[in-house]
């Protein structure tokens, strides 16, 4: 590996890491100082994790374990310790090891939060990829023949409908989705989540509709990107070479013009997946998957402080990976670019 | 608590312990059943298919998961009826339909037990022969370490502290933290088989009490694994954990060997197996159950609304399908700090629309109009005289009565408070709109405000300081008791000591010398007759002071899958007997 | 890009440069910016229809008129209609639930409310908070943005991560946090104005670095220019540079992104609400109508395409604008 690349490896990395420890910083920070400042008590915090009607002896003893009155630096310090070189978890009956990278324990279900993670990560990534793919496929592939055809009924129309598109909440075609093709005219399953390794065919199936609802939001997005940059490098000095040396148009189109296109669009793609992958908090919501959305949405609804610092930082920790290797991919994909 | 589905999952979450009654009675109490062939609502009245038959594998589902599968750590309806497959309490409720369910009946122990030194002492003897999954025994201790091991309420904190607040233990902390057993006063064990509780105060009940809490099922000291416990609990009964259970996945029950029937008349066990499937999807379960191949959905809160559509407009489905009253009583406390004059109080129940409260929780499906605030089969509960209101379908409230009222209270154009109802159930804020435009007739302002379910009961509407500052003067609510008597029902919430800074369930602020008198004198009356006449005084008594508006007596819509067999509707869990349900193949 | 969290809505900031370069185009020939893009604007037939419907909706908010429009075609969107609506199913009777001349858009399951008022004065909130929303993001984002790319060095740098990091934030949580904890009365505010004064600002203030990463790049881009330099050398102080050289020729793609960036705000306020942290009942939002739908899709689909097609056409008619308005500025993506 040349020297530059490994340069710019180190130093974005240490950029990563200095975004991870700043975006747990900040999340930590913003679910201990929320209540506080909206005047919920740590007895009303600790009421959160009891069961009905809680008495005094029990708040207390919850306060104890969770650490819930310690000041916010100590909680902050001591989460940061855990995940750095692991921890110890007192079950009550004995201690548990848990290996860094430990993202502590539920105050909901006494689970460890990283195998919760792990759990709810295939349905996330099942969603994510399967939409991901659609909309690739259908945005970029809209957008380089309306680049082409610029100009034409085809283009117009392709235009308008991305950004109708672009319009229509998950919300609302997620649960027009579920009305009708799924309960009215039975075409498709119920959405429910079926692992992959279980039954590949009901794992499909019962996803369609998630994945054609998200696709059909961002797939929009990516057709006019496409089109745009399409449009700009048709224009470029080397797309022009290529044409006067006499290659073919096809050749041209799809060996130089879009290759260079993809660039940005890699860009946006490599964010837009990256917090995908975090959680597709609507999609998950609207359908009922468990991914890890779900696990976020509930973790925030539960205060379950563990398990929503686990996700973002995971979210963020995607989001980050993603930017990476759409940097490293972009020296692949585009002649033009240079590691620096 | 139970993190609920953002969307769908019926208004009836299981939200406080169900404890349900089931309706019109009418129980057959032969236990070989009314023999229905399928009839709507048969199981609600008697038993289904009854059925001795072994084997086959029983299927149960759920969209969320259980609080826990320790037995001490739950508190809620399903996960107590649920636990009885593999685990045994010192007395439990009677396996029957009707009111017979909701009486106490010997498990562990060889009978009811025997109070002495006036109620504060009460002793149980364990039956003989008693085994756990590996062929150990039973033991007293094994009862005493499980009871002590709850007053450790920072790693047991979900499951009813009547045990840490009414045993005389001293500031005993639990087995985790204090190793030596013998510091705990609480329990005693004269020998192997035989556990006594001692009481810092005199308490009729404990029978019940020891009935509805999973806290006295026996866990041996050496098996305890503290809050992991609930992953693979040490069974008791008649089927164990094959493997360890898996959250929002599942688990799957085999046969303990070891149990034997002959001591245990209240489980017939008829299933080799029982599957247990988490993290489906509400409408996939629904789907499942009425192709069969789900058999029980396990929150028993009904079905969904699609189901619920395709259930009753086809009447084959329809004859399938049972519409118990869940033991929930959906009402409405109002603050009697906030509104103190009881005219004013009267003006809100005079005003109130009982028919569109009765829709926006169902209509017939959904409920029964409500009269007195203990629901319909509370031991010796009287229906009750309609106090300012009419439990009528189609009233809309006395607009004349309510504005005389309000003059009476000095404000003849009315006032303004705060309602509040959970956000996520839309039920509850159809109601509370309704309740919006029913006070606004007569120039009550209300101003709606919701919030999640996970923090209401206790951070908002169970908030006394909240209520003030935010001047709350009423809101939805919903109450089922912890065990069927009027104490376990209307206690927690109108009795003045009852009243706490966090999770406060006499939200109405009650404070009535009256009420409060009859809630000393009731614990030490030993006759159930006469303490049931005391329990419907203090009932009329808080409608008289408009403390709280009768609303609904939730009933939930459940499909009964003609694969199953034995089954009934369990009136102490307002849902199947999970216990004694067979399956054909 | 992408926006918070599925909720895109709007290909924001699919081509910067492209606006800039055809302001550059237009101060060649001579003729203001403003007249070039009017011309062009008034032959994009579709942009116009949009401009025509966004006007329309706009007036139907309007209190007076909404009321005057509820009184002929439906009833007070508070109003129950009980009679309407199967207590067993809670759904309405009659078809297309319950549509008829005095409900045209049919009625609410179980309370059995006029859709046709509730879309309507859902309409005023959702404009309310989706236009000033975008006003709270269009000022921090051009504050910042033009302060990270006039001033360069550090200020950059801590700008530059600071949307680095909103960008990799999943956003809906934090919003969903703040909005359900805040207390119910502060600022002089309560209620409902309370309500949409805090998703207001939730909402914009999240959506800033939108904004904020195209001002710094235009003002990159600015700053390098000639008549920046011409000025600089005449003397110019930074602060006259900046509010008569830069801000001016900012106010183009000022425009235009705040016009792509209204719809995203209209959808990210009926996310919220969507998920139950949106305005208080009984006040009708769109979101809000869809989160109880969520419950009966299946036995009353009309209560999901009623709020949905609103939602669905207002976004789409500002997207539709907002393209036609970048157009009209930039010839070249014609």
């Amino acid at each position: 590996m040349p020297d530059a690349v490994i340069a710019f490896l180190v130093r974005r990395l240490l950029g990563a890491v200095a975004l991870l420890i700043v975006i747990s910083l900040v999340t930590y920070g913003i679910f201990f100082l929320l209540p506080k400042l909206a005047g919920v008590s740590t007895d009303d915090l600790a009421a959160r994790f009891a069961g009905k009607a809680p008495d005094a002896t029990t708040l207390e003893a919850i306060k104890e374990r969770f650490g819930l009155d310690k000041p916010f630096f100590v909680q902050y310090g001591e989460f940061m310790k855990t995940l750095v070189t692991g921890g110890d978890y007192d079950t009550g009956t004995s201690t548990v090891h848990c290996s860094a990278p430990c993202l502590g324990y539920s105050f909901r279900t006494n689970q460890a939060v990283t195998p919760q993670l792990l759990q709810r990560a295939p349905v996330t990534l099942s969603i994510a990829v399967g939409a991901a793919v659609l909309w690739l496929l259908a945005g970029v592939a809209t957008g380089v023949v309306s680049a082409l055809k610029k100009g034409s009924i085809f283009d117009r129309a392709a235009m308008i409908i991305a950004l109708a598109g672009v319009s229509l909440p998950i919300f609302f075609t997620g649960l027009l989705g579920l009305a009708y093709v799924v309960h009215a005219w039975g075409i498709l399953p119920e959405v429910n989540w079926t692992p992959l390794s279980q039954d590949p065919a009901k794992w499909f199936t019962s996803l369609i509709l998630p994945w054609i609802s998200l696709a059909l939001l961002y797939a929009a997005m990516y057709a006019r990107l496409t089109r745009a940059g399409m449009l700009e490098t048709m224009n470029e000095d080397f797309v022009r070479t290529a044409r006067a040396k006499g290659l073919r148009e096809s050749t041209v189109v799809t060996k130089h013009a879009l290759r260079a296109t993809l660039t940005p669009i890699l860009t946006v793609f490599g964010l837009d997946f990256g917090l995908l992958l975090g959680g597709a908090i609507i999609t998950e919501a609207t359908f009922g998957l468990p991914g890890l959305g779900r696990l976020a949405l509930d973790g925030v609804n539960q205060s379950d402080l563990p398990v929503v610092v686990g996700v973002t930082i995971t979210t963020a920790l995607f989001v980050v990976l993603m930017n990476l290797i759409v940097d490293l991919l972009y020296a692949v994909v585009d002649p033009r670019v240079r590691l620096a | 608590m139970r993190s609920s589905k953002v969307i769908s999952v019926a208004a009836a979450g299981a939200v406080v312990l169900s404890l349900g009654l089931s309706a019109c009675g009418g129980g057959d109490d032969s236990g070989d059943g009314g023999g229905g062939k399928a009839k709507f609502d048969a199981g609600s009245k008697g038993i289904v298919n009854a059925s001795d038959k072994k084997g086959g594998t029983l299927v149960m589902a759920q969209p969320d998961d259980f609080e826990s599968l320790d037995p001490a750590n739950i508190y809620y309806a399903y996960g107590s009826d649920f636990f009885r497959l593999y685990s045994r309490t010192l007395v439990t409720y009677t396996s029957k339909p009707g009111e017979e369910g909701t009486k106490p009946s010997p498990d562990l122990a060889q009978g009811l037990g025997t109070p002495s030194d006036g109620n504060k002492t009460w002793t149980y003897k364990l039956k003989p022969g008693l085994k756990y999954e590996d062929g150990s025994v039973i033991k007293a201790q094994d009862i005493k370490y499980a009871v002590a091991r709850t007053f450790d309420r920072g790693v047991l904190r979900n499951g009813p502290s009547y045990f840490t607040q009414m045993l005389e233990a001293g500031d005993y902390k639990g087995p985790f933290k204090d190793k030596n057993l013998d510091h705990f006063k609480g329990v005693t064990t004269p020998d192997d088989s035989t556990v006594v509780f001692h009481l810092k105060a005199p308490f009729s009940e404990w029978d019940q009490l020891v009935m509805f809490s999973g806290q006295t099922v026996p866990v041996p000291q050496a098996k305890d694994t503290g809050t992991q416990y609930g992953m693979h609990p040490f069974s008791s009964g008649p089927y164990k954990w094959q493997a360890d259970y898996k959250m929002k996945q599942g688990g799957t029950l085999v046969r303990n060997t070891y149990w034997d029937p002959k001591t245990d008349p209240n489980r017939k066990a008829l299933p080799d197996k029982v599957v247990v499937q988490s993290g489906l999807s509400a409408d996939e379960i629904d789907n499942r159950e009425i192709d069969g191949t789900v058999q029980i959905d396990l929150p028993g809160t009904g079905v969904q609304a699609a189901a619920r559509q395709k259930i009753l407009s086809d009447p084959k489905l329809k004859a399938n399908s049972d519409d118990p009253l869940a033991g929930f009583h959906w009402y409405m406390p109002i603050n009697t700090e906030i509104v103190p004059n009881v005219e004013c109080r009267k003006a809100i129940v005079y005003a109130t629309n009982r028919d569109a409260l009765w829709r926006a929780y169902g209509g017939d499906v959904g409920g029964e109009m409500a009269t007195s605030i203990m629901p319909a089969d509370i031991q010796g509960r009287e229906k009750g005289t309609d106090a300012y209101t009419k439990a009528q379908v189609g009233y809309t409230g006395d607009v004349n009565a309510a504005k005389q009222s309000l003059a009476k209270c000095g404000k003849p154009n009315g006032f303004a408070v705060t309602m509040l109802f959970r956000s996520d159930r839309p039920k509850e804020q159809a109601a509370a709109e309704a309740m919006e435009q029913a006070l606004g007739r007569v120039g009550i302002k209300l101003t709606l405000k919701g919030y999640p379910h996970g923090t209401y009961t206790n951070e908002q509407f169970g908030s006394p300081a909240f209520n003030k500052k935010n001047n709350v003067g009423l809101g939805t609510y919903g109450w089922a008791p912890d065990w069927p008597t009027g104490y376990g029902y209307l206690q927690a919430g109108t009795d003045g000591k009852a009243i706490q800074e966090t999770g406060n369930v006499n939200i109405s602020m009650l404070k009535d010398p009256q009420i409060d008198k009859m809630w000393n004198d009731v614990v030490k009356v030993n006759d159930p007759n006469q303490r049931a006449q005391i329990y419907n005084q203090i009932d009329q008594r808080v409608r008289d002071l408009a403390a709280i508006i009768p609303t609904v007596y939730a009933k939930s819509l459940l499909y009964r899958s003609p694969k199953l067999t034995n089954v009934y509707v369990h009136s102490g869990y307002g849902m199947y007997d999970y216990a004694n349900l067979g399956v054909t193949s | 890009m992408g926006a918070p969290i599925e909720v895109s809505g709007s290909e924001a900031e699919a081509q910067p440069d492209a606006v800039l370069a055809g302001l550059e185009r237009s101060a060649i020939q001579g003729r203001s910016l403003g007249q070039i893009a009017w011309t062009r604007l008034k032959r994009d037939k579709v942009a116009m229809a949009s401009a025509v419907f966004i006007v329309l909706l706009i007036i139907a908010a309007l209190p007076g008129v909404t009321n005057l429009l509820v009184s002929w075609f439906g009833s007070p969107p508070d109003k129950f209609h009980q009679t309407l609506v199967d207590p067993t199913l809670g759904t309405p009777y009659g078809k297309f639930g319950g549509v008829s001349g005095h409900h045209i858009f049919g009625i609410e399951p179980t309370n059995g409310r006029d859709l046709f008022a509730r879309v309507l004065y859902g309409a005023r909130v959702s404009l309310i908070i989706g236009v000033l929303a975008t006003l709270v993001s269009v000022v921090i984002g051009t504050l910042l943005g033009v302060a990270a790319g006039f001033f360069g060095g550090w200020v950059d740098m801590v700008i530059a991560r600071l949307m680095d990091i909103f960008l990799a934030f999943p956003l809906i949580m934090f919003a969903i946090a703040l909005s359900g904890v805040l207390p119910s009365s502060m600022l002089g505010l309560s209620g409902n104005n309370l309500r949409i004064a805090i998703l207001v600002f939730v909402i914009g203030f999240f959506a800033w670095p939108y904004i904020g990463r195209i001002i710094r790049g235009q003002t990159l881009s600015l700053r390098e220019r000639e008549f920046v330099d011409a000025a600089r050398s005449m003397g110019a102080r930074n602060s006259y540079i900046l509010f008569k050289e830069l801000l001016p020729n900012l106010v183009a793609p000022i425009t235009v992104y705040a016009t792509l960036l209204i719809p995203t705000n209209i959808l990210f306020e009926a996310a919220l609400s969507f998920l139950g942290v949106g305005i208080n009942p009984p006040a009708p939002s769109w979101g809000g109508m869809l989160n109880q739908a969520t419950e009966l899709y299946s036995v009353a689909p009309h209560f999901v395409i009623v709020p949905g097609l609103a939602i669905f056409v207002t976004v789409l008619a500002f997207n539709l604008f907002g393209d036609g308005l970048r157009d009209a500025l930039d010839p070249r993506s014609r």
